[in-house]
Protein backbone atom coordinates (compact mmCIF):
# COMPACT_ATOMS: atom_id res chain seq x y z
CA UNK A 1 0.00 0.00 0.00
CA UNK A 2 1.52 3.04 -0.73
CA UNK A 3 2.31 5.49 2.24
CA UNK A 4 -0.49 7.85 3.16
CA UNK A 5 2.56 11.01 3.51
CA UNK A 6 5.28 10.68 1.07
CA UNK A 7 8.07 13.19 1.38
CA UNK A 8 10.73 13.16 -0.66
CA UNK A 9 14.09 15.15 -0.63
CA UNK A 10 12.58 18.52 0.81
CA UNK A 11 14.62 21.36 0.87
CA UNK A 12 13.66 24.50 2.68
CA UNK A 13 15.52 27.56 3.11
CA UNK A 14 14.55 30.45 6.16
CA UNK A 15 17.00 33.32 4.45
CA UNK A 16 20.59 31.92 4.78
CA UNK A 17 19.79 29.10 7.19
CA UNK A 18 18.96 25.68 5.78
CA UNK A 19 16.34 24.43 7.75
CA UNK A 20 15.54 21.47 5.68
CA UNK A 21 18.36 19.84 3.91
CA UNK A 22 16.33 16.95 1.96
CA UNK A 23 14.21 14.96 4.43
CA UNK A 24 12.57 12.74 2.70
CA UNK A 25 10.00 10.09 4.95
CA UNK A 26 7.14 8.01 4.08
CA UNK A 27 4.53 7.63 6.55
CA UNK A 28 1.57 4.57 6.26
CA UNK A 29 -1.82 5.22 7.16
CA UNK A 30 -2.62 4.11 11.24
CA UNK A 31 1.09 4.68 12.13
CA UNK A 32 1.82 7.42 14.70
CA UNK A 33 5.53 8.63 14.43
CA UNK A 34 7.18 11.42 17.18
CA UNK A 35 9.60 13.57 16.10
CA UNK A 36 11.76 14.91 18.71
CA UNK A 37 15.17 17.06 18.09
CA UNK A 38 16.72 20.22 19.25
CA UNK A 39 15.08 23.51 19.25
CA UNK A 40 15.93 24.67 15.75
CA UNK A 41 16.46 21.42 14.04
CA UNK A 42 13.60 21.66 11.42
CA UNK A 43 11.49 19.27 13.29
CA UNK A 44 8.51 21.74 13.62
CA UNK A 45 8.98 23.16 10.07
CA UNK A 46 8.76 19.36 8.58
CA UNK A 47 5.26 19.53 10.27
CA UNK A 48 4.40 22.55 8.75
CA UNK A 49 5.17 21.54 5.65
CA UNK A 50 2.63 18.85 5.23
CA UNK A 51 -0.01 21.10 5.42
CA UNK A 52 2.12 23.61 3.40
CA UNK A 53 1.44 26.19 6.53
CA UNK A 54 5.63 26.70 5.12
CA UNK A 55 6.45 26.46 1.41
CA UNK A 56 9.36 24.37 0.58
CA UNK A 57 11.91 24.96 -1.68
CA UNK A 58 12.63 21.89 -3.78
CA UNK A 59 11.38 18.45 -2.91
CA UNK A 60 8.00 16.79 -3.15
CA UNK A 61 5.45 16.23 -0.55
CA UNK A 62 2.29 13.79 -1.70
CA UNK A 63 -0.45 13.77 1.09
CA UNK A 64 -3.07 10.55 0.50
CA UNK A 65 -1.99 10.69 -3.64
CA UNK A 66 -2.39 14.95 -3.55
CA UNK A 67 0.34 16.73 -4.40
CA UNK A 68 1.05 19.85 -2.90
CA UNK A 69 1.47 22.13 -5.62
CA UNK A 70 -1.74 23.85 -6.67
CA UNK A 71 -3.73 26.03 -4.67
CA UNK A 72 -6.75 23.90 -5.10
CA UNK A 73 -4.39 20.48 -4.48
CA UNK A 74 -3.18 22.72 -1.06
CA UNK A 75 -6.30 23.60 0.31
CA UNK A 76 -8.00 19.91 -0.60
CA UNK A 77 -4.98 18.51 1.57
CA UNK A 78 -5.97 21.20 4.48
CA UNK A 79 -9.36 19.68 4.42
CA UNK A 80 -7.91 15.95 5.11
CA UNK A 81 -5.16 17.16 7.45
CA UNK A 82 -5.73 18.43 11.12
CA UNK A 83 -3.09 20.76 12.66
CA UNK A 84 -2.82 21.25 16.20
CA UNK A 85 -0.90 23.96 17.60
CA UNK A 86 1.42 24.86 20.56
CA UNK A 87 -0.36 27.92 21.25
CA UNK A 88 -4.25 26.30 20.72
CA UNK A 89 -5.26 29.39 18.43
CA UNK A 90 -8.67 28.55 19.32
CA UNK A 91 -10.72 31.68 17.59
CA UNK A 92 -11.09 34.14 21.04
CA UNK A 93 -14.02 36.31 19.88
CA UNK A 94 -15.81 32.65 18.98
CA UNK A 95 -17.48 30.43 21.81
CA UNK A 96 -16.15 26.66 22.20
CA UNK A 97 -19.06 25.45 20.37
CA UNK A 98 -18.83 28.07 17.37
CA UNK A 99 -14.89 27.77 17.04
CA UNK A 100 -15.78 23.92 16.16
CA UNK A 101 -18.30 24.19 14.02
CA UNK A 102 -16.91 27.46 12.16
CA UNK A 103 -15.17 25.37 9.54
CA UNK A 104 -17.48 22.55 9.39
CA UNK A 105 -20.30 24.95 7.89
CA UNK A 106 -17.92 27.00 5.96
CA UNK A 107 -15.70 24.44 4.18
CA UNK A 108 -17.61 21.44 4.67
CA UNK A 109 -20.95 23.42 4.01
CA UNK A 110 -22.57 21.19 6.65
CA UNK A 111 -25.70 22.30 8.12
CA UNK A 112 -25.89 23.67 11.85
CA UNK A 113 -27.63 20.79 13.29
CA UNK A 114 -25.31 18.05 11.68
CA UNK A 115 -22.17 20.03 12.78
CA UNK A 116 -23.54 21.14 16.68
CA UNK A 117 -24.34 17.18 16.73
CA UNK A 118 -21.00 16.58 15.17
CA UNK A 119 -19.36 18.94 17.74
CA UNK A 120 -21.03 18.00 20.66
CA UNK A 121 -20.25 14.46 20.42
CA UNK A 122 -16.53 15.79 19.80
CA UNK A 123 -16.55 17.89 22.79
CA UNK A 124 -17.40 14.51 24.89
CA UNK A 125 -14.92 12.86 23.51
CA UNK A 126 -12.20 15.55 24.72
CA UNK A 127 -14.25 15.50 28.26
CA UNK A 128 -15.50 18.93 28.54
CA UNK A 129 -18.82 19.02 27.13
CA UNK A 130 -20.25 21.68 29.78
CA UNK A 131 -17.60 23.92 27.97
CA UNK A 132 -19.45 24.51 24.69
CA UNK A 133 -20.81 28.03 25.28
CA UNK A 134 -17.60 28.90 27.02
CA UNK A 135 -15.33 31.19 25.78
CA UNK A 136 -11.81 30.50 24.98
CA UNK A 137 -10.15 32.39 27.29
CA UNK A 138 -11.63 31.49 29.90
CA UNK A 139 -10.46 28.19 29.26
CA UNK A 140 -7.54 26.64 31.14
CA UNK A 141 -4.57 25.91 28.45
CA UNK A 142 -5.73 21.98 28.86
CA UNK A 143 -9.15 22.75 27.92
CA UNK A 144 -7.90 25.24 25.28
CA UNK A 145 -5.87 22.13 23.87
CA UNK A 146 -8.58 19.77 23.89
CA UNK A 147 -11.05 22.12 22.32
CA UNK A 148 -8.49 22.98 19.72
CA UNK A 149 -8.40 19.36 19.02
CA UNK A 150 -12.10 18.46 18.47
CA UNK A 151 -12.01 21.74 16.18
CA UNK A 152 -9.69 20.28 13.88
CA UNK A 153 -10.87 16.82 14.53
CA UNK A 154 -14.52 17.95 13.70
CA UNK A 155 -13.44 18.15 9.69
CA UNK A 156 -13.12 14.52 9.65
CA UNK A 157 -9.13 14.40 8.88
CA UNK A 158 -7.55 11.07 7.78
CA UNK A 159 -4.24 12.30 9.46
CA UNK A 160 -3.44 14.44 11.98
CA UNK A 161 -0.49 16.95 13.10
CA UNK A 162 1.01 18.15 16.62
CA UNK A 163 3.29 20.46 17.07
CA UNK A 164 4.53 20.65 20.22
CA UNK A 165 1.09 20.20 21.99
CA UNK A 166 1.89 19.78 25.29
CA UNK A 167 5.03 22.81 25.54
CA UNK A 168 2.58 25.80 26.64
CA UNK A 169 1.02 24.29 29.10
CA UNK A 170 0.86 23.68 33.09
CA UNK A 171 2.42 20.51 34.36
CA UNK A 172 -1.23 19.78 35.47
CA UNK A 173 -2.63 19.77 32.43
CA UNK A 174 -0.57 17.81 30.03
CA UNK A 175 -1.88 14.26 30.77
CA UNK A 176 -5.36 15.28 30.03
CA UNK A 177 -3.71 16.54 26.33
CA UNK A 178 -1.71 12.93 26.04
CA UNK A 179 -5.14 10.88 26.79
CA UNK A 180 -7.29 12.45 24.17
CA UNK A 181 -3.86 11.75 21.86
CA UNK A 182 -3.16 8.67 23.30
CA UNK A 183 -7.38 7.55 22.50
CA UNK A 184 -6.96 9.24 18.85
CA UNK A 185 -4.04 6.77 18.29
CA UNK A 186 -5.95 3.70 19.64
CA UNK A 187 -8.53 4.38 17.49
CA UNK A 188 -5.87 4.18 14.26
CA UNK A 189 -5.50 7.91 13.46
CA UNK A 190 -2.41 8.61 11.62
CA UNK A 191 -0.73 11.18 13.38
CA UNK A 192 2.68 13.06 13.55
CA UNK A 193 3.29 14.30 16.44
CA UNK A 194 6.29 16.88 17.35
CA UNK A 195 7.05 16.37 20.99
CA UNK A 196 8.91 15.40 23.80
CA UNK A 197 6.79 13.27 25.80
CA UNK A 198 8.70 9.98 26.00
CA UNK A 199 6.02 8.67 27.55
CA UNK A 200 3.41 9.51 25.17
CA UNK A 201 5.68 8.09 22.70
CA UNK A 202 6.46 4.75 23.72
CA UNK A 203 2.70 4.06 24.95
CA UNK A 204 1.26 5.19 21.28
CA UNK A 205 4.32 5.71 18.41
CA UNK A 206 5.43 3.18 15.86
CA UNK A 207 7.99 5.09 15.25
CA UNK A 208 10.39 7.62 16.89
CA UNK A 209 12.25 10.25 14.44
CA UNK A 210 15.19 12.17 16.15
CA UNK A 211 16.19 15.32 13.67
CA UNK A 212 18.99 17.67 13.82
CA UNK A 213 20.11 20.09 11.49
CA UNK A 214 17.60 20.02 8.59
CA UNK A 215 18.00 16.48 8.59
CA UNK A 216 16.93 12.77 10.21
CA UNK A 217 19.70 11.45 12.26
CA UNK A 218 18.18 7.96 13.34
CA UNK A 219 14.90 6.47 13.32
CA UNK A 220 13.51 3.63 15.08
CA UNK A 221 10.54 2.13 17.07
CA UNK A 222 10.16 4.53 20.54
CA UNK A 223 11.61 2.14 23.26
CA UNK A 224 14.47 1.19 20.92
CA UNK A 225 15.58 4.41 19.40
CA UNK A 226 15.36 5.77 23.73
CA UNK A 227 17.20 3.13 25.11
CA UNK A 228 19.47 1.74 22.11
CA UNK A 229 20.14 4.70 19.85
CA UNK A 230 22.98 4.12 17.56
CA UNK A 231 24.17 7.74 16.53
CA UNK A 232 26.36 9.76 19.06
CA UNK A 233 24.12 12.93 17.78
CA UNK A 234 21.12 10.64 19.72
CA UNK A 235 22.84 9.76 22.41
CA UNK A 236 23.79 13.28 22.86
CA UNK A 237 20.26 14.50 23.01
CA UNK A 238 19.28 11.54 24.69
CA UNK A 239 20.82 12.34 27.92
CA UNK A 240 20.16 16.16 28.19
CA UNK A 241 16.29 15.46 28.18
CA UNK A 242 16.06 12.73 30.16
CA UNK B 1 -11.11 60.94 22.47
CA UNK B 2 -10.84 60.27 26.54
CA UNK B 3 -9.51 56.56 26.83
CA UNK B 4 -11.38 55.12 29.51
CA UNK B 5 -8.89 52.93 31.78
CA UNK B 6 -11.22 51.23 33.52
CA UNK B 7 -11.63 49.07 30.27
CA UNK B 8 -8.26 47.02 30.94
CA UNK B 9 -9.07 46.51 34.45
CA UNK B 10 -12.57 45.11 33.21
CA UNK B 11 -11.01 42.23 31.47
CA UNK B 12 -10.95 40.33 34.64
CA UNK B 13 -13.88 40.34 34.94
CA UNK B 14 -15.94 37.05 33.95
CA UNK B 15 -19.27 37.02 32.60
CA UNK B 16 -20.81 34.90 34.68
CA UNK B 17 -20.63 37.67 37.56
CA UNK B 18 -24.31 37.60 38.48
CA UNK B 19 -24.80 41.28 37.29
CA UNK B 20 -22.10 43.43 35.20
CA UNK B 21 -21.68 46.54 37.18
CA UNK B 22 -23.31 49.98 36.00
CA UNK B 23 -20.76 51.33 33.88
CA UNK B 24 -22.37 55.32 33.02
CA UNK B 25 -20.19 57.30 31.03
CA UNK B 26 -19.63 60.62 32.37
CA UNK B 27 -18.84 62.12 29.43
CA UNK B 28 -22.57 62.37 28.51
CA UNK B 29 -22.90 65.27 30.73
CA UNK B 30 -20.50 67.18 28.24
CA UNK B 31 -22.35 66.96 25.46
CA UNK B 32 -25.55 67.78 27.60
CA UNK B 33 -23.99 70.76 28.33
CA UNK B 34 -23.07 71.54 25.01
CA UNK B 35 -26.91 71.09 23.73
CA UNK B 36 -28.10 73.00 26.81
CA UNK B 37 -25.36 75.88 26.47
CA UNK B 38 -27.12 76.02 22.83
CA UNK B 39 -31.39 75.97 23.83
CA UNK B 40 -29.93 78.62 26.40
CA UNK B 41 -28.86 80.79 23.75
CA UNK B 42 -31.76 80.27 20.98
CA UNK B 43 -34.10 81.08 24.15
CA UNK B 44 -32.33 83.80 25.71
CA UNK B 45 -30.96 85.52 22.78
CA UNK B 46 -33.31 84.34 20.05
CA UNK B 47 -31.65 87.32 17.77
CA UNK B 48 -29.22 86.79 16.35
CA UNK B 49 -28.82 82.72 17.69
CA UNK B 50 -32.54 81.80 16.97
CA UNK B 51 -32.03 83.15 12.89
CA UNK B 52 -28.45 81.78 12.20
CA UNK B 53 -29.85 78.20 13.63
CA UNK B 54 -32.74 78.56 10.95
CA UNK B 55 -30.39 79.71 8.45
CA UNK B 56 -27.30 76.94 8.72
CA UNK B 57 -30.15 74.03 9.63
CA UNK B 58 -29.94 72.83 5.79
CA UNK B 59 -25.93 73.19 6.46
CA UNK B 60 -26.24 70.81 9.54
CA UNK B 61 -28.01 67.94 7.10
CA UNK B 62 -25.25 68.60 4.60
CA UNK B 63 -22.67 68.38 6.89
CA UNK B 64 -24.32 64.74 7.93
CA UNK B 65 -25.03 63.53 5.20
CA UNK B 66 -21.52 64.29 2.84
CA UNK B 67 -19.30 63.17 6.14
CA UNK B 68 -21.72 59.87 6.36
CA UNK B 69 -21.56 58.86 2.79
CA UNK B 70 -18.18 59.61 2.43
CA UNK B 71 -17.25 57.29 5.78
CA UNK B 72 -19.17 54.38 4.55
CA UNK B 73 -17.19 54.63 1.67
CA UNK B 74 -13.84 54.67 3.37
CA UNK B 75 -14.88 51.69 5.73
CA UNK B 76 -15.00 49.52 2.06
CA UNK B 77 -12.39 51.76 -0.05
CA UNK B 78 -10.07 51.77 3.23
CA UNK B 79 -10.72 47.49 3.52
CA UNK B 80 -9.64 47.05 -0.14
CA UNK B 81 -6.59 49.37 0.86
CA UNK B 82 -5.48 47.74 3.32
CA UNK B 83 -5.71 44.04 2.02
CA UNK B 84 -3.81 45.66 -1.03
CA UNK B 85 -0.56 46.96 1.69
CA UNK B 86 -0.43 43.37 2.74
CA UNK B 87 -0.72 41.94 -0.18
CA UNK B 88 2.07 39.07 -1.50
CA UNK B 89 1.23 40.11 -4.64
CA UNK B 90 3.88 43.00 -5.30
CA UNK B 91 1.58 45.08 -7.61
CA UNK B 92 -0.74 45.32 -5.85
CA UNK B 93 1.21 46.15 -2.86
CA UNK B 94 2.90 48.61 -4.77
CA UNK B 95 -0.14 49.99 -6.46
CA UNK B 96 -1.46 50.53 -2.55
CA UNK B 97 1.54 52.03 -0.73
CA UNK B 98 1.91 54.69 -3.64
CA UNK B 99 -1.62 55.46 -3.26
CA UNK B 100 -1.05 55.79 0.42
CA UNK B 101 2.04 57.94 0.03
CA UNK B 102 0.28 60.46 -2.66
CA UNK B 103 -2.52 60.85 -0.67
CA UNK B 104 -0.78 61.37 2.31
CA UNK B 105 1.42 64.04 0.92
CA UNK B 106 -1.02 66.57 -0.39
CA UNK B 107 -3.00 68.68 2.15
CA UNK B 108 -6.89 67.90 1.75
CA UNK B 109 -7.81 71.49 1.13
CA UNK B 110 -5.58 71.16 -2.11
CA UNK B 111 -7.21 67.67 -3.02
CA UNK B 112 -10.71 68.99 -2.88
CA UNK B 113 -9.71 71.97 -5.48
CA UNK B 114 -7.80 69.44 -7.38
CA UNK B 115 -11.27 67.18 -7.37
CA UNK B 116 -13.47 70.58 -8.48
CA UNK B 117 -11.80 72.16 -10.74
CA UNK B 118 -8.42 70.52 -12.26
CA UNK B 119 -10.46 67.63 -12.83
CA UNK B 120 -13.15 68.66 -14.86
CA UNK B 121 -11.31 71.00 -16.59
CA UNK B 122 -9.06 67.25 -17.53
CA UNK B 123 -12.37 65.59 -18.21
CA UNK B 124 -13.12 68.59 -20.67
CA UNK B 125 -9.95 69.02 -22.36
CA UNK B 126 -10.09 64.66 -22.83
CA UNK B 127 -13.71 65.44 -24.27
CA UNK B 128 -12.21 67.67 -26.61
CA UNK B 129 -9.47 65.82 -27.96
CA UNK B 130 -11.59 62.64 -28.60
CA UNK B 131 -14.65 64.88 -29.56
CA UNK B 132 -17.50 63.72 -27.55
CA UNK B 133 -19.84 66.40 -27.08
CA UNK B 134 -21.01 65.31 -23.52
CA UNK B 135 -17.40 65.21 -22.04
CA UNK B 136 -16.74 68.52 -23.15
CA UNK B 137 -19.78 70.17 -22.01
CA UNK B 138 -18.82 68.25 -18.21
CA UNK B 139 -19.42 70.15 -15.54
CA UNK B 140 -18.98 69.27 -11.55
CA UNK B 141 -21.37 68.96 -9.23
CA UNK B 142 -19.74 69.95 -6.37
CA UNK B 143 -21.44 67.26 -3.37
CA UNK B 144 -20.47 64.53 -5.34
CA UNK B 145 -16.86 66.23 -6.11
CA UNK B 146 -16.79 66.80 -2.30
CA UNK B 147 -17.67 63.08 -1.53
CA UNK B 148 -15.15 61.51 -3.81
CA UNK B 149 -12.29 63.95 -2.34
CA UNK B 150 -12.96 63.49 1.27
CA UNK B 151 -13.11 59.30 0.32
CA UNK B 152 -10.32 59.37 -1.68
CA UNK B 153 -8.13 60.89 0.84
CA UNK B 154 -9.63 59.56 3.73
CA UNK B 155 -9.54 55.69 2.42
CA UNK B 156 -5.76 56.24 2.59
CA UNK B 157 -5.47 56.96 6.28
CA UNK B 158 -8.07 54.20 7.03
CA UNK B 159 -6.17 51.46 4.86
CA UNK B 160 -3.22 52.15 7.37
CA UNK B 161 -5.87 51.70 10.22
CA UNK B 162 -6.89 48.58 9.09
CA UNK B 163 -3.54 47.21 7.90
CA UNK B 164 -2.48 48.02 11.54
CA UNK B 165 -5.23 46.18 13.13
CA UNK B 166 -4.99 42.92 10.62
CA UNK B 167 -1.10 42.60 11.47
CA UNK B 168 -2.12 43.15 15.08
CA UNK B 169 -3.57 39.82 14.99
CA UNK B 170 -1.39 36.76 15.25
CA UNK B 171 0.09 34.52 12.60
CA UNK B 172 -1.47 31.75 14.17
CA UNK B 173 -5.32 32.54 13.75
CA UNK B 174 -4.77 32.69 10.31
CA UNK B 175 -2.60 29.57 10.22
CA UNK B 176 -5.61 27.77 12.28
CA UNK B 177 -7.95 28.93 10.02
CA UNK B 178 -6.01 28.02 7.27
CA UNK B 179 -5.19 24.46 8.14
CA UNK B 180 -8.88 23.43 8.66
CA UNK B 181 -9.23 24.02 4.88
CA UNK B 182 -10.36 27.90 4.99
CA UNK B 183 -9.76 29.99 2.08
CA UNK B 184 -7.64 33.13 2.40
CA UNK B 185 -10.59 35.29 1.99
CA UNK B 186 -12.88 33.03 4.60
CA UNK B 187 -10.47 33.33 7.51
CA UNK B 188 -9.84 37.08 6.90
CA UNK B 189 -13.77 37.43 6.73
CA UNK B 190 -14.75 34.68 9.64
CA UNK B 191 -11.52 34.79 11.91
CA UNK B 192 -9.33 37.56 11.22
CA UNK B 193 -11.78 40.63 10.50
CA UNK B 194 -13.96 40.25 13.52
CA UNK B 195 -10.84 40.36 15.61
CA UNK B 196 -9.13 42.90 13.89
CA UNK B 197 -12.56 45.59 13.48
CA UNK B 198 -12.76 45.46 17.46
CA UNK B 199 -8.91 46.13 17.63
CA UNK B 200 -9.29 49.25 15.12
CA UNK B 201 -12.46 50.51 16.88
CA UNK B 202 -10.60 53.30 18.59
CA UNK B 203 -8.75 54.80 15.45
CA UNK B 204 -11.56 54.20 12.99
CA UNK B 205 -14.08 56.25 15.82
CA UNK B 206 -11.21 59.33 15.65
CA UNK B 207 -11.20 59.00 11.49
CA UNK B 208 -14.89 59.72 11.79
CA UNK B 209 -14.91 62.29 13.88
CA UNK B 210 -11.46 64.25 11.75
CA UNK B 211 -14.00 63.43 8.81
CA UNK B 212 -16.61 65.38 10.22
CA UNK B 213 -14.36 67.93 11.55
CA UNK B 214 -12.23 67.82 7.86
CA UNK B 215 -15.84 67.93 6.11
CA UNK B 216 -15.68 71.91 7.32
CA UNK B 217 -13.36 72.01 3.92
CA UNK B 218 -15.69 71.61 1.36
CA UNK B 219 -17.05 74.68 2.06
CA UNK B 220 -14.36 75.85 -0.25
CA UNK B 221 -15.68 73.49 -3.03
CA UNK B 222 -19.14 75.32 -3.30
CA UNK B 223 -20.38 73.21 -0.88
CA UNK B 224 -23.53 74.96 1.65
CA UNK B 225 -22.40 72.75 4.43
CA UNK B 226 -22.68 73.97 8.11
CA UNK B 227 -19.17 76.18 7.93
CA UNK B 228 -20.41 77.71 4.34
CA UNK B 229 -23.79 78.86 5.34
CA UNK B 230 -22.28 79.97 9.19
CA UNK B 231 -20.27 82.41 6.31
CA UNK B 232 -22.73 83.61 4.28
CA UNK B 233 -24.52 84.31 7.69
CA UNK B 234 -21.75 86.48 8.58
CA UNK B 235 -21.70 88.31 5.02
CA UNK B 236 -25.29 88.83 4.97
CA UNK B 237 -25.54 90.46 8.43
CA UNK B 238 -22.00 91.70 9.56
CA UNK B 239 -22.09 89.66 12.66
CA UNK B 240 -18.34 87.88 12.97
CA UNK B 241 -18.93 86.40 16.71
CA UNK B 242 -22.42 85.05 17.03
CA UNK B 243 -22.18 82.80 13.50
CA UNK B 244 -18.61 80.94 14.62
CA UNK B 245 -20.10 80.46 18.36
CA UNK B 246 -23.29 78.32 16.90
CA UNK B 247 -21.48 77.19 14.22
CA UNK B 248 -18.42 75.74 16.90
CA UNK B 249 -21.26 74.66 19.12
CA UNK B 250 -23.13 72.74 16.63
CA UNK B 251 -20.00 70.93 15.27
CA UNK B 252 -18.81 69.93 19.16
CA UNK B 253 -22.36 68.31 19.45
CA UNK B 254 -21.89 66.23 16.45
CA UNK B 255 -17.86 65.03 17.67
CA UNK B 256 -19.04 64.59 20.88
CA UNK B 257 -22.12 62.50 20.02
CA UNK B 258 -20.05 60.53 17.89
CA UNK B 259 -17.19 60.19 20.07
CA UNK B 260 -19.76 59.11 22.83
CA UNK B 261 -21.41 56.40 20.39
CA UNK B 262 -17.77 54.83 19.55
CA UNK B 263 -16.93 54.25 23.24
CA UNK B 264 -20.43 52.80 23.20
CA UNK B 265 -20.25 50.55 20.63
CA UNK B 266 -16.53 49.42 21.84
CA UNK B 267 -18.11 48.19 25.42
CA UNK B 268 -20.62 46.39 23.57
CA UNK B 269 -18.66 44.48 21.31
CA UNK B 270 -15.55 43.93 23.49
CA UNK B 271 -14.17 39.94 24.08
CA UNK B 272 -15.97 37.93 26.59
CA UNK B 273 -13.28 35.99 29.04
Amino acid sequence: MTPIIQIKDVHKHFGNVHALQGVSLDIEKGEVVVIIGPSGSGKSTLLRCINRLEEFDAGSIIVDGIPLDTAANINAVRTEVGMVFQQFNLFPHLSVMNNILLAQQVVRRRSKEEASRNAMMLLEKVGIPDKANAFPLQLSGGQQQRVAIARALAMNPKIMLFDEPTSALDPEMIQEVLDVMLDLAREGMTMVVVSHEMGFAKAAANRAILMDAGQIVEEAPPDILFTQPKQDRTKLFLSKIL
Amino acid sequence: MPKDTHQTIRVFKTPSADQPPRHFDRWWFLLAAVIALIVLLITLVPDPYMRILRFVSDGIWVTFYVTMISFVLVLIFGLIGGLGRLSKVNILKGIATTYVEIVRGIPLMVQLYFWYFATPGLIRGLGGAIGSEALTNYKAEPIFMAIIGLTFCYSAYMSEVYRAGIQSISKGQMEAARSLGMTYFQAMRHVILPQAVRVILPPVGNEFITLLKDSSLVSVVAVADMTRRGREFQAATFTSIEPWIMVALLYLVMTLFSARIVTWIERKTRLER
